[in-house]
């Protein structure tokens, strides 16, 4: 089963005062140990990142890259713009991760560590959370 | 008796030295210390903050009364520092002397953000929210960037402040203002500058880093460590990212980032910028001060 986190609602109810951007350490484990909380271990987790301005590579770190060093088996970013991912990418080459990312259009890419990052899709096929689409990308069978 | 720490005709990073060897000449006695920036033609947001970083340094020295500030002679001048937002964050710091004009800080354009203190998590928050709001407009159509760049900024502007938050030891300011650079390049650009008067690089990093760097450890070091190692004082492997992360953006738009700290300073130096990489052996100033530029794209050539 998947697992959904809307970061941005997470946010709100984590940290006092209504922030929309992902930024500083202290936010960034609010945010990680509320999800934390309700996130079974080993898990497969779509994080909705819709909603959320600004994050700084430390909230990437705190959040995205913790999660999936110790909590999850596959994370699945979803809303990310340009900016998240410019953030999140370079975290989780620095700690040789890799996560799935959803484009608008459904189909799943990689990005982080190649290493990792070549098994996450065939994984996510195996469970059967993935397929691969007629025009040959692969894409969730349920979101 | 007072002595004199006398504030450049053009207080910005490059007379800032001569700033911080006046300060750490006056500093070395106990007497009460006098900033006199009557003279003062034009500070840039790094000697408005690295001003107020100097006046609380002066204060927590041992016995160390409460400095001086005589503001500048020109009411123009003074009408400018009191938009940056300066004198509200100054009146804490110095005895002012002088006739400030009770101007609330401005929301004219090349004020993106006036002089701000940063002292927890919270202010790291204020500030990305106010620049992005702000800096959008400005980074998009007088500097040609990428809209999209406006994230990027703040990102960077959020990582930058929160050195203060995380090693400072101590609280510090943040300012960010665009203008007009004839003088070196020509062009606009936007500046962040952000300073404190705590414990600085070398400090935060002493604990973790002396032992690799043996008999080369100091302050050039320390900063060395960090901005182009990406070193941080948390064993942490996810530490040590966001001067990293700062420079990959200033590299992508061209951008300086320069770090002084303690008596060495540091300075990723693009091609339209003659500045020397690391220095060493200034004179001692408390804290870290921190410069990113980023300049108008592609109009002119350096």
């Amino acid at each position: 089963m998947i697992q959904h986190i809307k970061v941005h609602e997470v946010l709100q109810q984590s940290v006092a005062g209504f922030y929309a951007d992902l930024v500083t350490r202290p936010t960034g484990r609010a945010v990680r140990e509320s999800i934390e909380r309700a996130l079974p271990e080993g898990t497969i987790a779509v994080m909705d990142f819709t909603g959320v301005g600004c994050l700084d590579y430390s909230c990437a770190d705190e959040i995205v890259a913790k999660l999936v060093r110790e909590k999850v088996r596959v994370l699945l970013l979803r809303g990310t713009s340009d900016a998240h991912r410019d953030a999140i990418e370079p975290v989780l080459l620095g700690h040789g991760l890799a996560v799935v990312w959803e484009r608008p259009d459904g189909t799943l890419h990689v990005i982080g560590a190649r290493e990792p990052a070549a098994a996450l899709l065939d994984e996510l096929v195996a469970q059967q959370v993935a397929a691969r689409t007629p025009g040959g990308a692969i894409a969730l069978t349920a979101a | 008796m007072t002595r004199l720490v006398e504030v450049p005709g053009q207080f910005d990073d490059r007379s800032f030295d001569q700033f911080a060897a006046a300060y750490a000449q006056a500093a070395a006695g106990g007497e009460r210390l006098l900033f006199d920036a009557h003279a003062a033609e034009w500070a840039s947001p790094y000697g408005l903050v690295g001003l107020l970083a100097a006046g609380e340094a002066a204060g927590r020295r041992e016995g160390g009364e409460r400095p001086l500030l005589t503001v500048p002679a020109s009411a123009e001048v003074v009408s400018y520092w009191a938009r940056a937002g300066f004198f509200r964050e100054a009146a804490d710091l110095f005895e002012v002397h002088g006739k400030v004009p009770k101007t609330k800080p401005a929301t004219e354009s090349e004020v993106l953000l006036p002089v701000t203190p940063v002292r927890a998590a919270e202010d790291v928050h204020a500030v990305v929210s106010t620049i992005q709001q702000r800096a959008s407009a400005i980074l998009a159509k007088e500097l040609g960037l990428d809209p999209k760049a406006t994230m990027g900024f703040a990102m960077a502007l959020s990582e930058a402040c929160q050195n203060i938050v995380e090693h400072a030891g101590a609280g510090g300011w943040v300012a960010v203002q665009a203008y007009s650079w004839r003088r070196k390049l020509a062009r606009r650009v936007v500046v962040i500058a952000v300073a404190d008067a705590g414990v600085g690089f070398r400090h935060s990093l002493e604990p973790s880093q002396a032992k690799r760097f043996g008999d080369r450890w100091g302050d050039a070091a320390a900063l060395e460590a960090a901005l182009i190692q990406g070193t941080s004082r948390f064993r942490d492997p996810g530490r040590g990212q966001g001067l990293a992360g700062i420079r990959r953006y200033l590299a992508r738009w061209e951008g300086k980032v320069a770090i002084r700290s303690g008596t060495a300073r540091i300075a990723i130096v693009p091609r339209w910028d003659d500045d020397v990489p690391l220095r060493d052996g200034l004179a001692a100033f408390p804290g870290s001060q921190v410069l990113l530029i980023i300049p108008e794209q592609g109009s002119a050539q350096a």
